[in-house]
């Protein structure tokens, strides 16, 4: 890294100073957000939702690559098995009834779901426990394949391969996330079910950054970090370094199976992938997330957000530039761009800025004064 | 009986491409300690070119070309980007590796459009019998090609100034530099030779024998399998990644038999997980891969 | 939780028992006894290869020894899985600052509370026990004063000078508040002024704290001037153990420093 910020602050006088810039910021970012359906329509809205689901799914990964030091391309698989779990245990047995279905509240499916591929991650111990950085990235690999066959051959389960089966719509203590008759309106815009998404999304991903960001500065952090760096010096203070390791594989893995539940809300569907390389729980998939973490900034939790805006918008947007815009790319389609540049990304992120996109913003808003 | 006989030679032959791609892999991480994710794009880089050229160059010819530009691409590689990566760790040079595959994977199947081309053509779909034996010609030829370069690979390795120079590097880096040995050299040979086995790799893997699948994402996916291979015999040995191709091989034509199909690239990964979970390290790893 | 300047009353001796030490064919450490009294500093001086890092590494949990063990107070310490060491008592520092270096000192210091907090991920996340933190951090800020680097809580660690990352990677050793402090060459790579300053600090350590004090050190003026009690290693035997005029005068002690015919 080519040059460090050094900060110190000492008074708590300077400390506010310095904060009120960033509560007035994050206060207006969250206007924005909250008010985001309002101004933008349903494919803006779909867009915007795909973007809240990178940043769950990238928030979590971050803690296990950035802080805790393993790489991991198992994601794809925890968001399958978040999104068949929140399908069986919320939804029916299906129309031909050949379906495992548990009919359970969705709430409580979606926590279910949640549990289920934290255990999952948990039962990986043994591998994620052991292993070190890049060795488990290559052994996560194959509970991508494991997933792509388990989607496959449990039909009763994943719904299979050619139908899928539809995820039960998300309800919150009888309020229904989809469309209704009359439906309630902020400033005119009627709430239907893609403006109820966004606001379920959008606190999901809250839920999950503010999680993220405790931890982070909490002993389970500073564990992390200490394994990260020094395995010797981390079990000398009384880290449990194997322990740490499997721990942040689970809790990456819960992460990602919040963000599988609202992928199978998202695409109104719960289908396996037909193969391992493209599809939406591949490793095409699995890759994109590892861009978003290391060009948000390994580690960083504001830098997950903005990796998730960049590799999961961009080709959302180019979708919507070529649609409601008529912007010509020629044959190069959306997703072919966006592979492009978040693998560009990744390459100018590793040779010229190993803080990523973290350590640009750092440096914007570092003022003279403090360095 | 004659079923398992089969399955045993033709699972072989496909061991034997695996244990290019995995030695290839084996190398570059020997010489430099990056594991190479690009693996997969040389080999698509190759199967293109070859494509691209046969019916212009014939496909000796076409085969040569692409063995040579696999070959060119890794040292590419090696000498615009990772070496300029001065300061990244190892584990940063292999997520640069990543984004080099992204690209180049995304360019190639881009450029093929809808085409799936099959490139074996000298060998391809024309199975031979023998003693009731039905053999892929393919994955008898890898088998014949593969033991011939990696005999000769280990020849090179043992005896030559560079196959010196190499093992020592990947001992010791500081004492290989104070005994006068070229690092940069070493580390260039190892990714340019790493290049052309993935570039012979794929004349045998986008094939109907092989895949029935041809040049395409499904190939780069294929490559993937050199992973597990290179790392369940251990990612700093040499015999260790020919041992893991067979041992990939192998379990991928029986599991495809006595299973499922769809179960044999799981299976792979599986026998790979359980060998992990009993030798951190692989078979015959020494690197510590992991410690307490 | 005691303040600096209170004498601890719990502090045990550390006995190493008889420890061998085998790699493969390689005797590492032969049959080495010796006791660090409660509230002594202790050194463990050889000459290169002598056995003084292996000796450590099995004190500290690190490597097993193939027989023999090590105590402390009661508790054995010989298989005791490494990571429990530091709630037992024993804290280490390392030779070549083993700290994280993109944290600032108070979050590496903070660490060494591990073993003495609780709490998970979900604990973590939503912010459980903060009240607790605070007291831990009061201690950390504590600890940082009396090894004086109070003024550095929140630089981050890569931008220290050397001299006072040392004091930092003590001060992490120290959060664990242990009753038997181990240091792994703590004058490496220092110069004259502040070995001297660090001498004095670690005898401070051991006076006002009332813990135990074991250094392994290559700096024979730092060594003869703060410990209570020497043990010399000299290709993993002991040759001599006891105060440091005593060994300063050993005729073994001086040829194996001297190196007759190697």
């Amino acid at each position: 890294m080519s040059e460090r910020v050094v900060t110190e602050r000492s008074s708590v006088l300077v400390r506010l100073r310095t904060s009120w810039p960033s509560v007035a910021g994050v206060a207006v970012l969250l206007l924005v957000l909250l008010v985001f359906p309002v101004f933008a329509g349903v494919a803006y809205l779909k867009a915007g939702q795909y973007v809240l689901i990178g940043v769950v799914g990238a928030v979590g990964l971050t803690l296990l690559v950035g802080q805790a030091g393993q790489l991991s391309l198992a994601h794809p698989f925890f968001l399958l098995v978040g999104a068949v779990s929140y399908a069986v245990l919320a939804g029916d047995s299906g129309d031909s009834g050949d379906l495992v279905g548990l009919g359970l509240p969705p709430l409580l499916a979606v926590i279910g779901a949640v549990a289920i591929c934290a255990l999952v991650g948990l039962a990986f111990s043994p591998v994620s426990g052991r292993l070190r950085g890049i060795y488990l990235g290559v052994a996560s690999l194959s509970l991508v394949f494991l997933g792509l066959y388990l989607g496959q051959s449990l039909d009763m389960l994943s719904g299979g391969t050619s139908t899928g089966r539809p995820p039960p719509t998300f309800d919150l203590f009888g309020f229904r996330f989809a469309n209704s008759d009359p439906a309630p309106t902020i400033l005119g815009v009627a709430i239907q079910k893609q403006q109820r998404l966004w606001y379920l999304f959008l606190v999901l991903a809250i839920v999950a950054y503010l999680l993220a960001r405790g931890a982070v500065r909490s002993r389970v952090g500073r564990a992390w970090r200490a394994v990260r760096d020094n395995e010797a010096a981390a079990t000398a203070m009384g880290v449990n370094v194997a322990r740490a390791k499997a721990q942040a594989f689970t809790v990456s893995s819960a992460f990602a199976g919040l963000a599988g539940v609202m992928t199978a809300l998202w695409l109104d569907l719960v289908k396996p992938d037909e193969n391992e390389f493209i599809g939406t729980y591949s490793i095409t998939v699995a890759i994109s997330y590892l861009a978003m973490v290391l060009i948000g900034g390994l580690g960083s939790i504001p830098g997950a957000v903005a990796g998730a805006v960049l590799v999961n918008g961009l080709p959302q947007v180019l979708t919507l530039g070529a649609t409601e815009f008529g912007w010509s790319i020629g044959t190069l389609s959306p997703v072919l761009i966006s592979a492009f540049v978040y693998g560009a990304a990744i390459v100018l992120v590793v040779l010229f800025e190993p803080g990523g996109l973290a350590a640009i913003g750092r440096r914007l808003t570092t003022r003279q004064g403090d360095r | 009986m004659n079923t398992f006989l089969q399955l045993v030679l033709n699972g072989l032959g496909k061991g034997a491409v695996y244990a290019l791609l995995a030695l290839g892999f084996v190398i570059i991480f020997k010489a430099t300690e990056v594991v190479n994710f690009a693996h997969g794009s040389l080999v698509l880089i190759g199967g293109y070119l070859v494509y691209a050229t046969k019916d212009a160059l014939g496909w000796p010819g076409a085969a040569v070309l692409g063995i040579v530009s696999a070959a060119v691409a890794a040292l590419l590689i090696e000498r615009l980007l990772v070496r300029n990566a001065r300061g990244a760790d190892v584990n940063s040079l292999a997520l640069l590796t990543i984004g080099v595959d992204v690209i180049v994977t995304e360019e190639v199947v881009r450029r093929l459009g809808n085409d799936i081309p099959f490139i074996g053509d000298p060998y391809d779909a024309a199975p031979i019998q023998f003693a009731g034996l039905t053999v892929f010609r393919t994955q008898l030829v890898a088998l014949i090609v593969g033991a011939v370069l990696i005999t000769a690979f280990f020849l090179v390795f043992r005896f030559s100034n560079w196959g010196v120079a190499m093992r020592a590097q990947a001992e010791n880096k500081e004492a290989a530099a104070l005994m006068g040995i070229r690092s940069s050299r070493v580390t260039a040979t190892a990714w340019l030779l790493a290049g052309a086995l993935a570039g012979v790799a794929v004349l045998f893997m986008a094939t109907q024998d092989f895949s029935g699948a041809g040049l395409g994402r499904g190939t780069h996916a294929i490559a993937l399998i050199a992973f597990p291979a290179a790392i369940l015999g251990g990612l700093d040995s040499t015999a260790g990644a020919v041992v893991g191709g067979l041992v990939v091989g192998l379990t991928e034509a029986l599991s495809a038999q006595y299973v499922s199909f769809e179960f044999s690239k799981s299976a792979v990964f599986l026998v790979m997980l359980v060998i992990l979970v009993f030798r951190p390290s692989g078979l015959f790893g020494t690197r510590e891969l992991s410690r307490v | 939780m005691s303040a600096p300047g209170t004498v601890r009353s719990d502090v045990a001796p550390l006995a190493v028992e008889s420890v061998t030490l085998r790699f493969g064919g390689v005797t590492a450490l032969s049959d080495v006894s010796f006791t660090v009294e409660p509230g002594a500093v202790h050194a463990l001086i050889g000459p290169n290869g002598a056995g003084k890092s292996s000796c450590f590494n099995v004190i500290s949990g690190l490597y097993r020894p193939t027989s023999g063990r090590v105590r402390l107070g009661e508790q054995d310490l010989t298989g005791t899985p490494p990571h429990r060491l530091a709630g037992l008592g024993v804290g280490r520092s390392f030779q070549n600052i083993a700290l994280s270096p993109h944290s600032t000192v108070r979050d590496n210091v903070l660490l060494g509370r591990h073993p003495l907090t609780r709490g998970g991920f979900l604990a973590g996340g939503l912010r459980i026990g903060r009240r607790t933190e605070a007291r831990h951090r009061a201690r950390v800020e504590e600890i940082c004063a009396f090894l004086g680097v109070a003024d550095r809580l929140d630089s981050l660690v890569a931008a220290l000078p050397y001299g006072v990352a040392k004091r930092v990677d003590i001060a992490r050793a120290l959060a664990v508040e242990p009753t038997v402090l181990l240091l792994d060459e703590p004058a490496a790579g220092l110069n004259a002024t502040e070995t001297a300053e660090m001498g004095v600090t670690i005898r401070d350590l051991a006076d006002a704290l009332g813990i135990s004090v074991l250094l392994v050190e290559h700096d024979m003026g730092l060594v003869m001037g703060i410990a209570d009690r020497v043990s010399v290693l000299d290709f993993g035997r002991l040759i001599a153990d006891g105060p440091p005029e005593q060994v300063q005068a050993d005729p073994e002690v001086v040829r194996a420093y001297l190196g007759v015919s190697e």
